[in-house]
């Protein structure tokens, strides 16, 4: 190779975690919208990828129902993620959830090893439920908490329905901020297209040189877009009760 | 934001409509369409978010102000503020013109280093004439550059964030960019922080690894916020200090500057070690401007040849013992045109060029059977007037050659005079 050709600059790799709840109540257009919404935001996060000399993105995705399942053993490039559509059936298993994440979230025999090349940017992780826990969240969080990635990573979730848990959610991202809640499948599609895009545009690229943190910029950018996402409730601004759009869900 | 549909109109200060005709991508702050205005094809960039008055106002200040030089592609018509948002007008960027971080990313390549020089030499243009009209750049980045692969031409976009010299725009650019001081929170940008930036560019371009990511860097298993601060602000250390070798490159990591380090000319190495040393990260004051800058590139042009043997480019840092650093072997130099201090190298097909713009001013040629059988094309569009050993004055047009013959006098373009030795 002359001296003229180069091989890429040496890129970090950034993981976006999609974790689904596939609990029962998801059944129907819940879930179709959520396997729909990923499925087309995976290759526009793919091009945010391609474009980007700071780092390449890779996604995992774990869906928790009674028991949980990665969809795959290990991330892979968002282009090269085909998505198996996801089934809703069962319980709603988040303690366990939090505990296969701070399982992955590990250099050994987790998704970021050290012998992968040049090393990671924090994590970007979406929550995704409809309900509440049904089995111990709180030591499955308590668990979580104390991993150095989750502590780092962005986290934002997505209240789907008014009957959605968000004390849960936000004691999962950290801030009521950082959860959004949608009252129809149209808010639901967008607001996992505009989360994803968002978490990884910012999550991949070196930080601006201000004070607002990664996950403060996302989750600025987040509630702004929000506003304009009819059916999407944010923290500031909450919905007037009864706005569930119950026909939808059918 | 709502987004444009095609075929919708923006009502533009000027008076003047907007036409959409379709996207042509988004980035993290708006949309750019295609539009037309007046029966011409423009671009407009349509912000997501209101981005205030401040940034409304700067923007009317730049599109009054005009661009700087023609290298940037600048706002030329502003839409009036409606639907909770505003846009700018610019020009199309022609084809052919790949984004920087392509190259980084191995995926544009260069045609020559002789374009890879150009496109240096242009930026540093540009950014003495962004400074010269009283702007600073603010938000330098990867993506704010689009560089002809063939000919090393380079436009400057994304100027939103352009404004005068200590005037803050409110957005800081990326820590991987932006100077130390920036970083810290100790600064805001300016001139002196853009010619940090200009720096980091410039090795990109060069070398294809960041000048502060080496060993040190390499072994923190998550680049947080806290981590860049300190990597690129608090706590910088250059891969090839001199003193401190906590940082070096990586074999098997960072093998682009491994393999170019020690093959590039050793003033590129000399200057970048001074740039990135700790004295000159840690004092803004002391950087390089862009002509001295320029004065740099412009050398290790003059000593950049075409092997007569292999036919590829080489460096020729000693003109006594001429090397390729392509195949290795020795060769001679066909003669040297000397301007002022500057020894220029010649050997056949190697294009010279005298001043500091990008256009070659000199083809060295080979005319096999004739007495000189290398001579200098004039491929300007000016006369040359040469003076020969004894007195005599000859001319050479457009196009016409003149030998390379030690004693001859010439007076180039822009009147700069060269005498062969």
């Amino acid at each position: 190779m002359g001296l003229l050709d180069n091989e890429s600059i040496p890129r970090r790799k950034m993981i976006l975690f999609f974790v689904i709840d596939t609990s029962g109540s998801m059944v129907g257009s819940k879930i179709g919208s959520v396997n729909d919404a990923i499925e087309n935001v995976l290759p526009m996060i793919g091009e945010i990828s391609d474009e980007n000399p700071d780092a390449e993105i890779n996604v995992a995705a774990l869906e928790f129902s009674t028991e949980t399942r990665w969809l795959y053993d290990e991330p892979k490039g968002a282009k090269d993620f085909i998505w198996q559509k996801v089934e809703a059936d069962g319980l709603t298993s988040l303690g366990e959830a939090c505990e296969e994440l701070n399982k992955k979230l590990s250099r050994s025999g987790g998704f970021m090893p050290t012998s992968s090349g040049s090393g990671y940017f924090a994590p970007a992780i979406i929550l995704l439920s409809d309900g509440g826990p049904t089995d111990n969240f709180e030591g499955g969080l308590k668990v979580l908490q104390g991993n150095s990635w989750y502590k780092s990573a962005i986290k934002i979730a997505i209240a789907i329905g008014d009957d959605a848990d968000k004390d849960v959610l936000k004691q999962f991202t950290g801030s009521s901020e950082a959860v959004i809640t949608v009252h129809n499948i149209d808010a639901l599609k967008k607001m996992i297209r505009i989360i994803a895009i968002t978490s990884s545009q910012i999550g991949s690229k070196s930080t601006s040189a201000t004070d607002a943190t990664k996950q403060e910029q996302v989750i600025d950018k987040v509630n702004e877009a929000a506003a304009d996402v009819a059916g999407a409730e944010t923290a500031a601004a909450p919905a007037p009760a009864g706005t569930d759009s119950y026909d939808e869900w059918d | 934001m709502i987004e444009l549909k095609i075929g919708e109109s923006v009502s533009l200060t000027n008076g003047a409509q907007a036409k959409i005709i379709k996207e042509l991508g988004r980035g993290g702050q708006g949309i750019v369409y295609l539009v037309e205005v007046n029966g011409q094809n423009m671009a407009l960039k349509w912000y997501f978010n209101n981005m205030g008055d401040w940034f409304y106002r700067n923007l009317e200040d730049n599109v009054t102000k005009g661009a700087p030089s023609e290298a940037f592609l600048w706002p030329e018509y502003l839409t009036t503020k409606q639907k909770g948002t505003y846009g700018y007008i610019m020009k199309l960027r022609p084809q052919g013109y790949h984004e920087f971080g392509q190259y980084l990313l191995a995926r544009a390549k260069f045609k020559s280093f002789e374009a890879m020089v150009n496109a240096a030499m242009k930026i540093c243009e540009g950014f003495k004439a962004l400074h010269l009209s009283g702007l600073s750049y603010q938000d330098l980045n990867d993506g704010n550059f689009f560089i002809h692969p063939d000919t090393g031409d380079v436009l400057i976009c994304d100027n939103d964030n352009v404004a005068p010299e200590g005037v803050s725009s409110g957005i800081l650019g990326k820590a991987r960019y932006m100077a130390p001081e920036v970083v810290t929170g100790k600064a805001m940008p300016s001139k002196q922080t853009d010619r940090y930036s200009l720096s980091v560019v410039l090795f990109l371009l060069f070398y294809a690894n960041h000048p502060l990511e080496g060993a040190r860097v390499l072994a923190c298993p998550c680049m947080t916020e806290k981590y860049e601060k300190q990597f690129y602000g608090s706590e910088p250390i250059f891969i090839y200090d001199k003193v401190n070798d906590k940082n070096r490159p990586v074999r098997g990591v960072h093998n682009n500057v491994l393999r170019r380090w020690n093959a590039f000319p050793a003033i590129l190495r000399e200057t970048f070690t001074q740039e990135f040393s700790s004295k000159c990260l840690s004092d803004p004051n002391k950087r390089k401007l862009e002509r001295q800058w320029q004065n740099v590139i412009q050398q290790i042009r003059d000593m950049l040849v075409v092997c007569p043997e292999c036919k590829d480019e080489t460096f020729v840092e000693d003109a006594n013992t001429p090397k390729c650093m392509c195949c290795g072997k020795p060769f001679n130099i066909a003669g040297t045109l000397q301007i002022n201090d500057r020894k220029v190298l010649l050997t056949p097909n190697t294009k010279v060029y005298v001043d500091m713009d990008n256009k070659p001013d000199i083809q060295v040629i080979n005319v096999p059977g004739d007495r000189y059988p290398i001579q200098l094309r004039n491929i300007t569009t000016n006369n040359w007037v040469v003076e020969t050993p004894s007195g005599k004055i000859r001319s050479v047009e457009p196009n016409m050659s003149m030998p390379v013959k030690a004693g001859l006098k010439v007076n180039l373009t822009g009147a700069i005079k060269g005498v062969i030795i």
